[in-house]
C-alpha cells in the first residue's frame, strides 16, 4: 500500500522474488545457449542467432505458462498466494524476454535485405488465407503488443488512473496473448521436422493452463453452491441466513454468496462480527480469504487493509469498499443482502449481546 | 492446504519481511523446483533440436574461376572442363538476401573471372558473388553445352531459397523460415526445389516456370510447404533445372 506513486517500493520479499526469477531465467538461457549444444547430435551446429531466438522465445513461453498457473494454484492452495504478490514483475520480465526474441528474429530472418526489416516482417509472407504457411509472425506480433501494453500499465498508477474494473479487464488480455503465442508456435516452430520434446512441452503447457483453470472454475462453482445458506434461506423480512457464528474462526472470515453471485465476507474478531464485500478495491483480491491484522481486514494478495466497521482503508490511504448489515439470532448470523455505499459505517455485532 | 484462511494457517503479507516459517519452507522448495525445472527444460529443448544439415559458407575455400555468366533464367556461372574435372554450372547469389542479376546482366554471355564464397550443402553449391572482372584471353573458344532434357517428372518436396538452404542459414528450410525464404526470393536469390526422391542422383533443382522463365509471386503460397508438382527437368552440366508446372502443384502437408 502506498499513498504516492514510486516506480517500485522494494522490500525483502520483492528482492527475493526477483532474484529467484533472474536466476531461473539466466540459468535457462545459459543452459540453452551454452551448455546443451554440446549434447546435440548434429552435423553442424544451429546458427547462433537462431539458437538465441529459440532460447528467448521458448523461455518467454514457459514463463507465461507459469504466470498463468499462479492464479488458479493460489485459488486452490493458499501457500501459492505469495507468488501472486509480485507477479507483475514476472510479467514485465516475460515481456522483456519476448522482446529480445522478436529482436533476434528481426535481426536475422528479416535483415540483410534491400527491404526494410519492419516492412519485410509485415510483407514477406502474406498467405493469410491458408492454414499451413499462415504468417504465424502476425500472432507473435499481436502477443508482443499485448505484453507491452500490460507491462507498461502494470504499475499501480495505471490501476488508480483506469480504475480497478477497467484495469482488470485490460490485464485479462494476458489470456489472449497466451492464445496468440500458442498459435504462433503451433503454426510456426511446430510445423518443422518432428521434435517430440518441444511438441510435448507445448502440449503440456496448454493442458496445464487449461486444466488448472477448468478445475479451479469448477471448484469455485462448488464453493458457491456450498454457501447455499445465503441463497436458499430467505428469512426475517429480507435477511438471509449466513451460517453459525461458531463456524467462523477468530480473525478470519466466512464468505457467503448472495443470489446474484455477489460474495460477502463476514469477519469475526474481538468477540464481534462485521461484513464487507469480498472484493478488494485494489485488484479484486478475495478479502474473505484474508485475515484481521492490527484491527484491519488484510487482503491476501497485496496486503491492502480496511477498517472492519466502515470498510475504509486506514488513513492516509483512501480506498473504500461496500459494507453490509448483520444481525445475530442466537448463534445464527443473518445478513442484509443490500450492499451499503463504500465506506458506510455499520456498528459491529457483539457476539452474545442479544442473549 | 486448502484455499480457506483459518486461524492457524500462516498468512503472508508481502510488505512484511517476516514470512511465516511453513511458507518459507514451501516457497524455498518451489523456488528450487522452478529454477531446476527451467534448467532441465532448457537442456531437453536445446539438446534435441533437429539437425540443420551440413551446409555452410566455405570461408576457407574461396572461389575464383574463369567462366561464362548466363541467365537460365537465374544467374549461373558456367565453368569449362579442366583435365579430369568435368564442366560445372554454379548458381549465383549476391550479398545478403540479394540476387546476382546486376552482375549477370552486365556481363551476360561474357567470359569473366568470378570471385566469391561458396555456400555448400552436399551437391548443392551456390556462389555468393564478390567480384566479377573481365577474364584473360585463354577462355576464348569456350562454348558451354546446351541443356539436356530428362523428360517430365512429378516431384515431391519443398521450394526453398537456394542460398539459405545451401547453408547461409542453419536451418534454412521449413515453415519457420518461410518469410525469410520469401524475402530471399524477392531479392533475387534463385529458388531451389529440394526433392524427397533423386533424379539421376540429384535432389536439388534450380527452379524456373514451365516456359523456363523466372518464377514470380505464384510460388508464394507453395513456398516452404511439402508439395507435389510436375514439370520438365533439364541437366546443365552438373546442375539440374526443374521447369515446374505450378498448375499441377498440390500441397501434401
Amino acid at each position: 500500500m502506498s499513498v504516492q506513486f514510486t516506480p517500485v517500493i522494494w522490500n525483502r520479499n520483492k528482492i527475493l522474488y526477483d532474484a529467484v526469477l533472474l536466476i531461473a531465467v539466466a540459468l535457462y538461457l545459459y543452459v540453452f545457449i551454452r551448455v546443451a549444444p554440446a549434447f546435440e547430435d548434429v552435423t553442424k551446429p544451429v546458427d547462433g542467432a537462431i539458437l538465441r531466438t529459440r532460447a528467448f522465445g521458448s523461455c518467454a513461453f514457459l514463463m507465461l505458462t507459469v504466470i498463468l498457473c499462479i492464479g488458479p494454484l493460489a485459488r486452490r492452495d493458499r501457500r501459492f498466494l505469495p507468488l501472486l504478490y509480485n507477479r507483475r514483475h514476472f510479467g514485465v520480465m516475460t515481456a522483456g524476454i519476448a522482446a529480445v526474441h522478436a529482436n533476434y528474429v528481426l535481426g536475422w530472418y528479416f535483415n540483410f535485405s534491400p527491404t526494410d526489416k519492419y516492412v519485410a516482417l509485415l510483407s514477406s509472407n502474406t498467405s493469410y488465407t491458408q492454414l499451413l504457411g499462415f504468417p504465424f509472425e502476425a500472432f507473435g506480433i499481436a502477443a508482443l503488443l499485448i505484453l507491452f501494453v500490460l507491462a507498461a500499465t502494470s504499475h499501480d498508477f495505471w490501476l488508480s488512473f483506469l480504475g480497478a474494473p477497467l484495469w482488470k479487464a485490460l490485464h485479462m488480455l494476458i489470456y489472449a496473448a497466451y492464445v496468440f503465442i500458442v498459435l504462433h508456435v503451433a503454426l510456426g516452430a511446430l510445423q518443422g521436422p518432428g521434435d517430440p520434446i518441444f511438441t510435448a512441452v507445448v502440449a503440456a503447457s496448454v493442458v496445464l493452463v487449461c486444466g488448472l483453470h477448468f478445475a479451479t472454475g469448477r471448484m469455485e462453482v462448488g464453493r458457491d453452491r456450498g454457501e447455499e445458506t445465503a441463497k436458499a434461506s430467505l428469512q426475517d423480512a429480507g435477511w438471509v441466513v449466513a451460517g453459525e457464528v461458531g463456524d467462523i474462526d477468530n480473525n478470519c472470515a466466512r464468505v457467503v454468496t448472495l443470489e446474484g453471485g455477489e460474495r460477502v465476507a463476514i469477519f469475526k474478531y474481538d468477540g464481534k462480527l462485521s461484513a464487507v464485500t469480498n472484493v478488494c478495491a485494489h485488484q479484486n483480491g478475495p478479502l474473505g480469504e484474508g485475515k484481521v491484522l492490527w484491527g484491519c481486514i488484510t487482503c491476501p494478495w497485496h496486503g491492502y487493509q480496511y477498517n472492519l466497521a466502515d470498510g475504509r482503508a486506514p488513513a492516509p490511504f483512501t480506498e473504500k469498499i461496500p459494507t453490509y448489515r448483520l444481525k445475530l439470532i442466537g448463534t445464527t448470523v443473518l445478513l442484509d443482502p443490500n450492499a451499503l455505499p463504500p465506506g458506510t459505517h455499520v456498528d459491529p455485532i457483539v457476539i452474545g449481546a442479544d442473549a | 492446504m486448502s484455499w480457506r484462511q483459518t486461524k492457524a494457517a500462516p498468512f503472508f503479507v508481502g510488505y512484511l519481511n517476516a514470512v511465516p516459517k511453513p511458507l518459507v519452507v514451501f516457497l524455498s522448495v518451489f523456488a528450487v523446483c522452478f529454477i531446476g525445472g527451467l534448467g532441465l527444460a532448457a537442456l531437453a529443448l536445446s539438446s534435441t533440436q533437429n539437425d540443420p544439415g551440413n551446409g555452410g559458407f566455405q570461408w576457407g575455400n574461396r572461389f575464383e574461376q574463369a567462366g561464362l555468366l548466363e541467365l537460365r533464367p537465374y544467374p549461373v556461372f558456367r565453368v569449362p572442363a579442366d583435365g579430369d574435372t568435368p564442366a560445372r554450372t554454379y548458381m549465383l547469389a549476391g550479398q545478403g538476401k540479394r540476387g546476382a542479376f546486376d552482375a549477370a546482366e552486365a556481363n551476360r554471355e561474357k567470359t569473366v573471372s568470378l570471385r566469391g564464397v561458396p555456400v555448400n550443402r552436399g551437391d548443392l553449391t551456390m556462389i555468393q558473388v564478390g567480384k566479377v572482372t573481365a577474364a584473360d584471353g585463354e577462355m576464348t573458344g569456350f562454348t558451354p553445352s546446351g541443356p539436356v532434357p530428362l523428360g517430365r517428372w512429378k516431384l515431391t518436396g519443398e521450394i526453398c531459397d537456394g542460398k539459405c538452404y545451401a547453408g547461409a542459414m542453419r536451418p534454412g528450410r521449413g515453415l519457420a523460415h518461410k518469410a525469410c525464404a520469401d524475402l530471399c526470393l524477392t531479392g533475387g536469390i534463385p529458388p531451389v526445389f529440394v526433392s524427397s526422391g533423386p533424379v539421376e542422383g540429384r535432389n536439388f533443382f534450380l527452379m524456373a516456370d514451365s516456359e523456363g522463365n523466372l518464377l514470380g509471386d505464384e510460388i508464394d503460397p507453395l513456398l516452404a510447404l511439402y508439395i507435389e508438382v510436375e514439370g520438365d527437368i533439364e541437366r546443365l552440366d552438373d546442375l539440374m533445372v526443374f521447369k515446374a508446372d505450378l498448375t499441377t502443384a498440390r500441397i501434401l502437408k
